[in-house]
């Protein structure tokens, strides 16, 4: 059974970089989201194996979305998408409970590699 | 996760727990049917069994699992034998070892012979402990790695690993700490100790699944432990409302400062002297503060009394009833530390040659104006001023004459001479090489004095007045050869000017009359080794008691009182006797702490 993924990012190209990723190894995309805003009802909605969530959004931070979910479903799989230089805010999702990380701009074999070893 | 950090608080409760366990053994023993103390008592043991269990400390959560099983037992008979209690007692002992071992970052000495001794009930069946024990095969394995240079965010990768080691078992220790890789920053090897049920090579092909590590090792522990900073340092307990206090102090003395620039710079002096007003107020607001957080109740050393008076009166066929009263007024903590083994001698000698076989054993401790006062007292043989005289001229301390012309309360003093206590008052429980010399000298140590008395027939009476803190005191100032030395007000019994006329010589001696007792007079110049000067027709003394002794210490004149902090001495200076510390004056002067007693010692 494929895996069912769960995409957060304020831009559209960035979501469609990793729809195409995800694709080409045959995840599925369940859903998408925007905003911090919205990742808390999508998820609940979706019930995703896994959800990536960029970090700095505009309504509602990465960070934020993420304590949301955690509170939720404290077992939720959750990948931050992060820029150079945002090592701290990396680590403090990591501190509230995010598995993983992944740098943009992303390569299809680094995001592979995350994506496998947090779903085990 | 770095455990080291929560080793000394884990210690410090653990220490207070097991306190708790002896006061409340000695108070059953005497209520036997107590069910509140029994229920105490398990519950103290369950602590200690829990902290001990998630610190890791294996050995002291299962005595602690084994005794908390052997009270319930009792918990529901709701009674215990004397028998019993010496066998709590004597866990509650091995724990108190555990608890060194742990300190001294040694291995738990093994329980398990304790565990499985006879019980006055019979043998317990050997108690399978609910805490999780570990199983044979887990070891504790080292990891190194390394991140490849070209990482980006080095810090927060190594976080993920470092969580997920802590999927793989426990970890015991790692380096960089979570708390230093959190700072961030280019942080690209870690090592860790991890306590594990999985091999190695497990271990190894999880980890490799992080490409961006170059280099891993898995195996055995390498070094010893001891990864990061541990903090071998005391902590103290602060309760919240005094930070509250303090962080208001703080922005108070932020807007005086504020204050004090802005009348500065507009030369307004009369703003400038209004902010110092407040200044002085804030500072001593915050000096009183600051002390607080170093106050500690004295409970903290007179905790094992009512054990040791238990034990001493069983072993020497006594039957001493003993009470503890005012264990809720507070000490400075370097006072308290002081003070617990004087404490214990002093109840030792009350037990020992107080009482013949019968008494009670009292310690009182209560507050008057700036002091503290702490007694010590027994109601029996009472110590009998014209015994203690003979013994000390037996024994060459002290001449016949003097004999003859002392007080009883001098006489009485005459116990904390060295060499006062005979080989015919050393029993086993008193020991020797703790006189009550020593006790003496540490009270005086620390700015406080010894007051002995005693009624034959009736008691004897130690009280210790002791000044709340060490670190601030008064001094008197004096001057001596255009310079200025200071002595603990505390040390100072009266201060005079006398006529030359009233100067005799007794022999070689300098002395003169007060109160119709002659003191010998001393020249501070002279055994300062400073320059003689010409006599005056006014002569500056100060009265002080050195070795047992009032005598007359001559000085140049007096320059005042004046509240100071007192420093102790760097590395060699501390080591020429007769200086007691050194403080810094409002002018910036240096000034140091006389002790008279070390100067004089030193001369003999």
């Amino acid at each position: 059974m494929p895996q069912r993924v769960l995409i957060v990012d304020d831009a559209m190209f960035m979501r469609n970089l990793l729809r195409d990723i995800f694709s080409a190894a045959d995840w599925e995309i369940v859903g998408e989201a925007a905003d911090g805003s919205e990742a808390l009802q999508k998820y609940q909605e979706l019930r995703p194996d896994l959800v990536t969530m960029d970090i700095v959004m505009p309504l509602r931070s990465g960070i934020e979305a993420l304590q949301d979910i955690i509170a939720a479903d404290p077992a939720a799989i959750v990948i931050m998408c992060s820029a150079l230089g945002q090592e701290s805010m990396v680590m403090e999702a990591i501190q509230n409970g995010a598995k993983d990380f992944i740098v943009k701009p992303f390569q299809q074999e680094q995001v592979i590699e995350v994506v496998r070893r947090v779903l085990g | 996760m770095d455990m080291s950090k929560y080793k000394s608080m884990f210690l410090s409760e653990a220490r207070e727990h097991l306190q708790k366990m002896g006061t409340l053994l000695v108070g059953i023993e005497s209520d036997p049917q107590s069910r509140s103390g029994i229920d105490a008592l398990f519950r103290e043991a369950h602590s200690i069994k829990g902290m001990a269990a998630s610190m890791g400390y294996q050995q002291t959560a299962d005595l602690g699992h084994h005794l908390e099983d052997y009270l319930d037992h009792f918990r529901q008979q709701g009674e215990v034998s004397v028998g019993v209690i010496d066998r709590l007692l004597a866990g509650v002992d091995l724990l108190e070892t555990l608890l060194d071992d742990i300190d001294a970052d040694r291995e738990e000495r093994s329980v398990v012979s304790f565990c499985t001794s006879e019980s006055p009930v019979g043998k317990l069946d050997q108690t399978s402990p609910k805490a999780a024990r570990p199983t044979p095969e887990e070891v504790n394995l080292q990891i190194d790695l390394q991140l490849l240079d070209k990482v980006a965010s080095p810090a927060a990768r190594l976080l993920v690993i470092v969580k997920q080691l802590a999927n793989l078992g426990k970890v015991l220790s790692c380096e960089p700490t979570e708390e230093l890789i959190l700072r961030g920053g280019e942080v690209r090897r870690l090592t860790a100790i991890i306590k594990t049920g999985l091999g190695a090579s497990e271990v190894k092909s999880c980890l490799e699944n992080y490409s961006e590590v170059s280099r891993i090792k898995v195996g055995p522990p390498q070094t010893k432990t001891a990864c990061g900073i541990v903090s071998g340092g005391a902590t103290v307990r602060v309760g919240t409302d005094l930070l509250d206090r303090f962080i208001s102090l703080t922005g108070e003395l932020i807007t005086n400062r504020y204050m004090l620039q802005s009348a500065a710079g507009e030369k307004d002096w009369g703003a400038l002297k209004e902010g110092l007003g407040g200044l002085a107020r804030l500072v001593k607001d915050l000096h009183h503060q600051v002390l607080q957080v170093r106050m500690m109740p004295i409970d903290s050393v007179t905790g094992r009394l009512p054990r040791l008076a238990r034990d001493l009166a069983r072993k020497s066929d006594k039957e001493i009833r003993f009470e503890l009263e005012g264990t809720g007024i507070e000490l400075d903590r370097a006072i308290l530390e002081e003070l617990a083994d004087p404490l214990m001698h002093m109840v030792r000698n009350a037990i020992d040659h107080g009482i013949k076989k019968q008494g009670t054993v009292t310690v009182r401790a209560w507050r008057q104006r700036d002091q503290v006062m702490l007694q010590v007292a027994d109601n029996g043989v009472g110590m009998d001023p014209v015994t203690l005289r003979q013994r000390a001229v037996e024994k060459n301390l002290i001449s016949p004459a003097q004999a003859e012309v002392m007080r009883d309360y001098d006489a009485l003093q005459l116990v904390c001479l060295p060499g006062f206590s005979t080989a015919s008052q050393v029993t086993d429980t008193s020991g020797r090489g703790v006189g009550m010399d020593v006790v003496k000298a540490a009270v005086e140590k620390l700015g406080g004095v010894l007051h002995i008395d005693a009624t034959p027939g009736r008691g004897t009476r130690f009280t210790l007045k002791l000044p709340l803190s060490v670190a601030i005191i008064k001094v008197l100032l004096l001057n001596i050869d255009q310079k200025q030395v200071a002595m603990p007000i505390t040390r100072v019994l009266q201060t005079l000017e006398i006529d030359r006329s009233q100067v005799q010589t007794s022999g070689k001696q300098r002395v003169f009359s007060l109160n119709e007792e002659l003191l010998p007079l001393i020249s501070l110049r002279k055994i300062l080794g400073l320059p003689v000067r010409k006599a005056m027709a006014q002569i500056a003394v100060v009265i002080t008691e050195v070795l047992g002794r009032k005598i007359g210490l001559v000085v140049d004149g007096f320059a005042g009182q004046s509240e100071v902090f007192i420093q102790g001495l760097p590395s060699p200076i501390d080591r020429l006797g007769g200086l007691g510390g050194g403080t810094i004056l409002g002018d910036g002067r240096i000034v140091f702490i006389l002790d008279i007693q070390g100067i004089l010692e030193r001369r003999r």
